[in-house]
């Protein structure tokens, strides 16, 4: 690969070392050390695409938006969400997972499984249109089975009271098979003795989650449970192409808000304050999440 | 495996006929698509929708016959195929000397590249979008080394744990047998966590083969992708989106990703596990 060989003993060793290291510190020093210091530089100036040179600021972008109250609205708006989304995600995701466990021997196991994680690898933006296709009140298929039942049909992504639950539905149903998988993946890490020996000693179903499938799973499911609150966090392409963040603002959620002030109102200087500030509360609340389940050393 | 071994006959039909129902409830929006691309826009627009009609091949071929398309898949490809290959290429070396060295800042930068993924992506392209500008990186060269970073933070994750749950005793023999370190690591550690690579590619190949908003601000004819295409298309459209064309694109896009949990779901399902796997996934 990129290092020259021929390093022997514990002489140069850590020289070594960090050749391995610098190709992946080359590429995050360079796409996301600089663009992070880049963006909490812009946070400082009043910049809008294509007018004109930035102009200092100082503090005002950073107090502007700890003080507004469209961009605490949407902050909240996006924590409602993310414990909505990947509560449900969880919940569904481990029971399925344990269900879908005891499945090796099933005819034709691999191309149901194949089926169960298409939602995840489908683009955001295509499954974005068409549940927008699926909502459709006049020619959607929900609809026409609502109607069918005797129902009246709903408009569900301009109606003020449907649009956040349409909008949720689409995301767990794009998700759930995420956690699944990482409840798979956490159940297989569980050694067939330990299970076996459970079942020597009959233990009860949640005796053994405790005793024998935690210890082991934990650190699986817990990074699943992080990844999938992260990018809940940052949902964006979904609801974008789905709802615009409309009706009103019920499903603008903060990477709505932000992609709308970046690129609609083009207020670069002010997205960047925003988007710094967030970075700070994700990083704080994952140090936290972190800490709390000591997750290096529970390995 | 607890559930169906010991139980008769019957009831293990009957779970299978659970488990098969769930799978193709998940896909049941999907193959939705996938029939809106075999209808005549005629059919598309019946009311109510129509689940039996004369299929029509008349989508897919207007799909391919689009002079835009096949640039787009190809610039998909390359960028998803190749970014992700050389960032799995770069992520090993690093994670092996993440897991042998032990620096004392381990922890702190390993958790430093997972937070990468803490910004929105509406708010990380900006800084991106002007350094790429003051720098003349908007083209092909840059959309590559900006995908290639994305998947980086997860591969060594993925990698560190596999490389872990080898034993430095296989490191050690080697050395005193007189091998040099490039040698331990390419044929003696790599063969050992051949899972964990697939798992970190195909993870990341998912999410590079559907990135759109990186793409849709920074890209130009050069890199822009079938994602793009497909907004393009509902954005050009106004009101009236030509579905069955979108269906037909859609519905051809994923079929890459399925064919890869296909038949790499076993390799993928170990992954997951960082290396720990030690029962039936």
């Amino acid at each position: 690969m990129t290092a020259p060989a021929a390093t022997q003993g514990a002489g140069r060793s850590k020289v070594m070392g960090w050749v391995l290291l610098s190709p992946v510190l080359a590429f995050f020093l360079v796409l996301n050390v600089i663009p992070t210091f880049w963006l909490i530089g812009l946070g400082f100036y009043k910049y809008s695409l294509g007018r004109g040179d930035p102009k200092w600021l100082g503090l005002d972008n950073f107090t502007d938006i700890v003080n507004s109250p469209e961009m605490w609205g949407a902050f909240g708006r996006t924590l409602r969400f993310m414990l909505v989304a990947v509560g449900f995600e969880v919940a569904l995701g481990v029971a399925l997972g344990f269900l879908f466990w005891g499945s090796v021997k099933m005819p034709g196991r691999r191309l149901a499984l194949t089926l169960l994680f298409t939602p995840m690898v489908m683009a955001p933006v295509a499954s974005g249109l068409f549940w927008k296709l699926i909502y459709e009140p006049t020619f959607g298929v929900i609809n026409a089975i609502i109607q069918g039942l005797g129902g009246t049909k709903i408009d569900f992504l301009t109606n003020i009271d449907w649009a956040l639950p349409a909008v949720l539905f689409v995301d767990i149903w794009m998700w759930t098979p995420f956690m699944i998988m990482m409840t798979l993946a956490a159940l297989g890490s569980v050694p067939a003795a330990e299970l076996e020996a459970a079942e020597v000693d009959r233990l009860s179903f949640w005796n053994k989650v405790r005793h024998v499938i935690l210890p082991h799973g934990k650190f699986i499911l817990m990074l699943g449970i992080l990844l999938r609150t992260i990018d809940a966090f940052k949902t964006t392409d979904l609801i974008w192409l789905m709802t615009g963040g409309g009706p009103g603002n019920k499903t603008e959620l903060i990477g709505v808000a932000l992609y709308r002030q970046a690129f609609n109102s083009l207020d670069l200087g002010r997205a960047s304050a925003a988007s710094f500030i967030l970075l700070i509360i994700a990083i704080a609340f994952t140090s936290i999440y972190l800490y709390v389940l000591n997750l290096s050393r529970n390995r | 495996m607890a559930v169906a071994t010991n139980t008769r006959n019957g009831r293990t039909i009957w779970y299978y006929i659970a488990l098969w129902s769930v799978a193709l409830l998940f896909f049941a929006p999907v193959f939705w698509i996938l029939l809106t691309g075999f209808k005549e826009t005629a059919d598309i627009l019946a009311r109510p929708p129509k689940f039996i009609f004369k299929p029509s091949l008349d989508n897919f071929q207007r799909v391919l016959a689009e002079a835009e398309t096949i640039p787009y898949a190809i610039n998909s490809v390359w960028l998803a195929l190749g970014s992700v290959i050389v960032a799995v290429a770069v992520s090993f070396p690093a994670a092996y000397a993440f897991s042998r060295w032990k620096f004392p800042f381990t922890d702190f930068l390993m958790f430093l590249l997972l937070s990468t993924r803490f910004i929105p992506a509406a708010a990380a392209v900006i800084p991106v979008f002007q350094m790429f500008n003051a720098f003349g990186l908007r083209g092909r060269f840059g959309m590559f080394i900006l995908y290639t970073s994305f998947s980086i933070p997860f591969s060594i994750w993925i990698l560190k744990g596999f490389i872990d749950g080898v034993s430095e005793r296989f490191d050690e023999t080697a050395i005193v047998s007189g091998a040099s370190r490039m040698h331990v690591m390419m044929k003696v550690v790599l063969p050992q966590v051949k899972p964990g690579l697939i798992a970190a590619f195909i993870f990341n190949l998912i999410f590079a083969w559907n990135e759109y908003i990186f793409n849709f601000v920074l890209g130009n004819a050069d890199t822009q992708n079938i994602p793009y295409a497909l907004s393009v298309n509902l954005l050009a459209a106004g009101g009236n989106v030509d579905w069955g064309f979108v269906a037909a694109m859609s519905s051809m896009y994923v079929v890459l990703p399925m064919l890869m949990i296909f038949f790499f779901q076993r390799h993928l399902l170990v992954g997951m596990t960082f290396g720990t796997v030690r029962g039936d996934v």
